[in-house]
C-alpha cells in the first residue's frame, strides 16, 4: 500500500524544466563562414574574370548597333537674327501659326551597313513626362470602357469642353500628343515606315478599349498637340499609345515606326520632316534618331563599361589583397591579435 | 562611491530602493538589480535591469523583474551569453533598419532631381507598401532573432566578449554614420546605375525604349537584391531560417511582382503586364540586377575583407580558432588565452591585488629559472 502510494506520488511530480528542443536552446545547425583570404583572393578573382567578359561581349554588342541622331527643331526654323530673344520670340511665333508651312527636310547619311528591321524614334529632351501633374492626368477607366465617357476625374484642365461635354481620352497626356511626322525618302525613292506594333500588345488589348472613340478631342481654345481621327478606336491609334506610356526622365525616345528594309552604307536618306510641335516655348529639343537593335537594345555603352570596369579592379584588388598579405600575413586564429595580448592590463 | 564591494545588512525595501538609485544617480553606468523576495521589488523596479528569482520566497520579485531566474547561478549566463548575444543583435538591427529605409528613400529624392522637384515617385504605390512588410522585413527578424557571433560555450569561456557590449562598440557614432553613409552610397549607386543604363536608347530587341513603370521597376528590383544580399553579409551565423527568411524574401517579391502584374488593369494600372510581358523576359533586366547589386555591396565587403584580414575583432579571432580547429589541436593555448581574458574582467581590490601577485610571482619564477639555467 505504502509501496504504491510512494510509486504515485514520484509519477506524479512533474518536471518544471521546459522540453528541450534545439531551436529554443538557440542550438540549430548552422554554417558559419569565415572570411579566409583564400575565400577572399576566389571572391575577388571570380567576379574579374565572370564580369570582364560579360561586359566586353555588351560592349561589342552595343558598338554593333549603328545610331543616328539629328536634332532638328532649330535648324528647322531658321532665324537669321544674332539675338538668341528675338530667335526665340520668332521661332515660337513661326510654330504656332497655323497658315506657315512646316514641312523641313533634312539629309543623313548612313555611316555603316544597316540591317532591318531598323528602328526609327523622335527623342525630345527637357520635356518632363514624369512632372507629377502631368502623370496623374489621365483616366484609365474611361480610355478602356465606353460607357465611363463621363469618368474624368483627374483630367482637369482637359476633362470637359466648353459645352461641359466630355473629352475622350481625357487629361493633359493624351492632349500633348506629339505631332510631327517623318517621311523618308532614300535616293529620292521614298521608303515606308511601318507604323504596325509600335505599342506594347498588353496596351492595345487590355488597357484601351477597342470600342472607345476620341470624341471632342482638342476642342478647347488651347490645341496642345495631334488631333486624332474620330473614326478609329483608341487601341488602334498606336501613337497615342505609345507617347500615353509616360517616360521617366525629361530626355526620353519614343518609337515612331519601324524600317523594314536594309540600309547600305553612304546611301543618302532624307527626312521630310513636319515641324508641327511646339517645344520652342520652353526651350525643348527635338531630334529625330534611326537605330538598329541587337541582343542587349539600342546603342548603350555603359553597362559594357561598368561591368568591365568593376571585373578589371575586382581583379586589381585581388592582386593589391594578395601582396598586402604577403607582406604583413595573419596567421588564422593567432591569439596575439587578441584584445588582451595586444593590450595587456594594467592595474 | 570609491568601494568596488559594500555590504548592506538589514535593510529595508525603501532603503535597498534608495541605495540602488544613489548608484544609478552617481555613477550614471547601468545597474542590475537582482532578488527574490518581496522585500527586493523596490530595488529592481528602482534598477535598469531587474532580475528575480522565483522559488522558496515566492513569485513577487519575478512579477516585477524584467528577467525572472530560477536560480542565482543562471545570473552569469543570462549576462555573458544571452547579454552579450542581444547587445549584438540589438546592434546590427538597428543599424541595419537605418540603412534598409535610407536606400529606399534616397532613390526617390534622387528622382525627384529629374522631375522638376514635383514629387513624383519612381515605384508603384503598392511596390513601397510592401517594402517594409513583406520584402524586407523578415531577414532582418532573422538576424535579431538567431544571430550568434561564437556559441554559448565559448561565451562562458571568454568573459572578455562581453566587455564589448560595456565599451559600446557595436552601437557607437562611428558604426551609426558608416551605415548611414552606406545606405546613401548604396542609393546613389543603384539610381545612377539604372538610369544610364536603361535610358534613353531601346532596352529590348524588338526597339522598345523603357519608360517609367520598366525604371521603377528595375530599379526597385535591384534594392530589394542589394538589401537582402547586405544581410547575409551581415550575418556570421546561418541557420536554415535564415536561408528560407533571406532568399525567400526575394522570391516574395517576384512572386508578387508576377501576381500584382496578372491582375485586371483596374489595380495594377500603369505596371499591367510589366514583368510577364515587357522587362521580364529581357537580358537587360536581369543584366542590369547583377552588375547593381554587385556594385552596391562592393564597399561593404571591402570594408569587412579589411577589418577581418588586418584590423580583426576578438570575435573574429575566436571565430577562426574554432574554425581551424586549433581550440582541439592546440589546448594549452586555447585555455591560456582563457584565463587572460578572466583577467582583464575582474573587478574587486582584493582580487586586483591577488592578480598583481600571481603576475610578479610568474615573473619572479621565470627569473629564478633562467639565472639557475645559465
Amino acid at each position: 500500500m505504502s509501496s504504491g502510494d510512494g510509486a504515485s506520488q514520484s509519477s506524479s511530480k512533474k518536471s518544471k524544466k521546459p522540453t528541450y528542443s534545439r531551436f529554443t536552446q538557440q542550438e540549430l545547425p548552422a554554417f558559419k563562414p569565415i572570411l579566409t583570404p583564400g575565400l577572399i583572393m576566389a571572391a575577388f578573382v571570380f567576379l574579374g574574370i565572370t564580369f570582364i567578359p560579360i561586359g566586353l561581349s555588351h560592349l561589342s554588342a552595343s558598338d554593333n548597333v549603328v545610331q543616328l541622331v539629328d536634332r532638328y527643331d532649330e535648324d528647322c526654323i531658321p532665324t537669321y537674327n544674332s539675338n538668341p530673344e528675338e530667335a526665340h520670340n520668332k521661332r515660337i511665333q513661326y510654330i504656332r501659326d497655323a497658315s506657315t508651312n512646316k514641312t523641313c527636310v533634312r539629309t543623313l547619311i548612313v555611316p555603316k551597313k544597316m540591317r532591318h528591321p531598323i528602328f526609327v524614334y523622335y527623342q525630345l529632351d527637357d520635356f518632363y513626362q514624369n512632372h507629377r501633374r502631368y502623370v496623374k492626368s489621365r483616366n484609365d477607366e474611361q480610355y478602356r470602357n465606353p460607357s465611363a465617357e463621363r469618368k474624368t476625374a483627374n483630367c482637369e484642365p482637359e476633362a470637359v469642353n466648353d459645352d461641359h461635354e466630355p473629352i475622350v481620352p481625357c487629361g493633359l497626356i493624351a492632349w500633348s500628343l506629339f505631332n510631327d511626322t517623318y517621311s523618308l525618302l532614300r535616293n529620292d525613292v521614298p521608303l515606308p515606315i511601318n507604323k504596325k506594333d509600335i505599342a506594347w500588345q498588353s496596351d492595345k488589348t487590355h488597357k484601351f478599349g477597342s470600342n472607345v472613340y476620341p470624341k471632342n478631342f482638342q476642342s478647347r481654345s488651347l490645341i496642345g498637340g495631334a488631333t486624332l481621327n474620330e473614326s478609329i478606336p483608341l487601341n488602334q491609334q498606336d501613337d497615342l499609345l505609345v507617347w500615353m506610356r509616360t517616360a521617366a526622365l525629361p530626355s526620353f525616345r519614343k518609337l515612331y515606326g519601324r524600317i523594314e528594309t536594309d540600309l547600305e552604307a553612304n546611301e543618302v536618306i532624307k527626312v521630310v520632316i513636319q515641324n508641327n510641335y511646339n517645344t520652342y516655348t520652353f526651350n525643348g529639343k527635338k531630334k529625330f534618331v534611326i537605330s538598329t537593335t541587337t541582343w542587349i537594345g539600342g546603342k548603350n555603352d555603359f553597362l559594357g563599361k561598368v561591368y568591365i570596369t568593376v571585373g578589371g579592379a575586382s581583379l586589381f584588388i585581388a592582386i593589391a589583397f594578395i601582396s598586402v598579405y604577403l607582406v604583413m600575413p595573419r596567421p588564422l586564429g593567432d591569439p596575439s591579435y587578441l584584445s588582451w595580448n595586444k593590450n595587456p592590463p594594467s592595474n | 562611491m570609491n568601494c568596488d564591494v559594500v555590504i548592506c545588512c538589514r535593510v529595508s525595501p525603501k532603503q535597498k530602493a534608495s541605495i540602488t538609485r544613489m548608484v544609478k544617480e552617481h555613477s550614471g553606468k547601468t545597474i542590475l538589480a537582482i532578488g527574490d523576495g518581496a522585500n527586493d521589488v523596490g530595488m529592481i523596479q528602482e534598477a535598469d535591469i531587474g532580475v528575480g528569482i522565483s522559488g522558496m520566497e515566492g513569485m513577487q520579485a519575478v512579477m516585477a523583474s524584467d528577467f525572472s531566474l530560477p536560480q542565482f547561478r543562471f545570473l552569469e549566463r543570462l549576462l555573458i551569453v544571452h547579454g552579450h548575444w542581444c547587445y549584438r543583435r540589438i546592434s546590427k538591427m538597428i543599424l541595419y533598419f537605418v540603412y534598409k529605409n535610407v536606400t529606399l528613400g534616397l532613390t526617390l529624392f534622387y528622382y525627384n532631381i529629374f522631375t522638376g522637384f514635383s514629387g513624383q515617385d519612381l515605384y508603384d504605390d503598392w511596390y513601397m507598401t510592401m517594402f517594409n512588410v513583406l520584402l524586407t522585413s523578415l531577414p532582418v527578424l532573422s538576424v535579431g532573432v538567431l544571430e550568434q557571433d561564437v556559441s554559448s560555450d565559448v561565451c562562458l569561456k571568454f568573459p572578455a566578449l562581453y566587455q564589448q557590449g560595456q565599451r559600446n562598440i557595436c552601437f557607437g557614432w562611428k558604426r551609426i554614420i558608416g551605415w548611414i553613409l552606406n545606405g546613401i552610397l548604396t542609393s546613389l549607386t543603384i539610381f545612377l546605375l539604372n538610369i544610364y543604363a536603361l535610358s534613353p536608347s531601346a532596352i529590348t530587341k524588338h526597339g522598345y525604349t523603357a519608360d517609367m513603370e520598366h525604371i521603377g521597376t528595375i530599379t526597385y528590383t535591384s534594392i530589394i537584391w542589394t538589401v537582402n544580399c547586405q544581410v547575409a553579409l551581415m550575418i556570421s551565423h546561418f541557420t536554415f531560417i535564415s536561408h528560407i527568411l533571406i532568399w525567400g524574401s526575394i522570391i516574395c517579391w517576384y512572386i508578387f511582382l508576377y501576381t500584382y502584374d496578372i491582375l485586371p488593369p483596374t489595380y495594377p494600372k500603369i505596371v499591367f503586364h510589366v514583368f510577364t510581358e515587357q522587362i521580364g523576359p529581357e537580358p537587360a533586366y536581369w543584366i542590369v540586377t547583377l552588375i547593381v547589386v554587385i556594385v552596391s555591396l562592393l564597399p561593404y565587403f571591402i570594408h569587412i575583407v579589411i577589418q577581418r584580414s588586418f584590423f580583426p575583432m576578438d570575435d573574429h579571432i575566436i571565430q577562426e580558432m574554432k574554425y581551424s580547429g586549433t581550440d582541439v589541436s592546440d589546448g594549452p593555448m586555447w585555455l591560456r588565452e582563457q584565463e587572460r581574458s578572466k583577467q582583464m574582467t575582474q573587478v574587486g581590490y582584493s582580487a586586483r591585488v591577488d592578480a598583481k601577485i600571481r603576475h610578479l610571482q610568474e615573473q619572479m619564477h621565470r627569473k629564478r629559472k633562467s639565472f639557475y639555467s645559465s
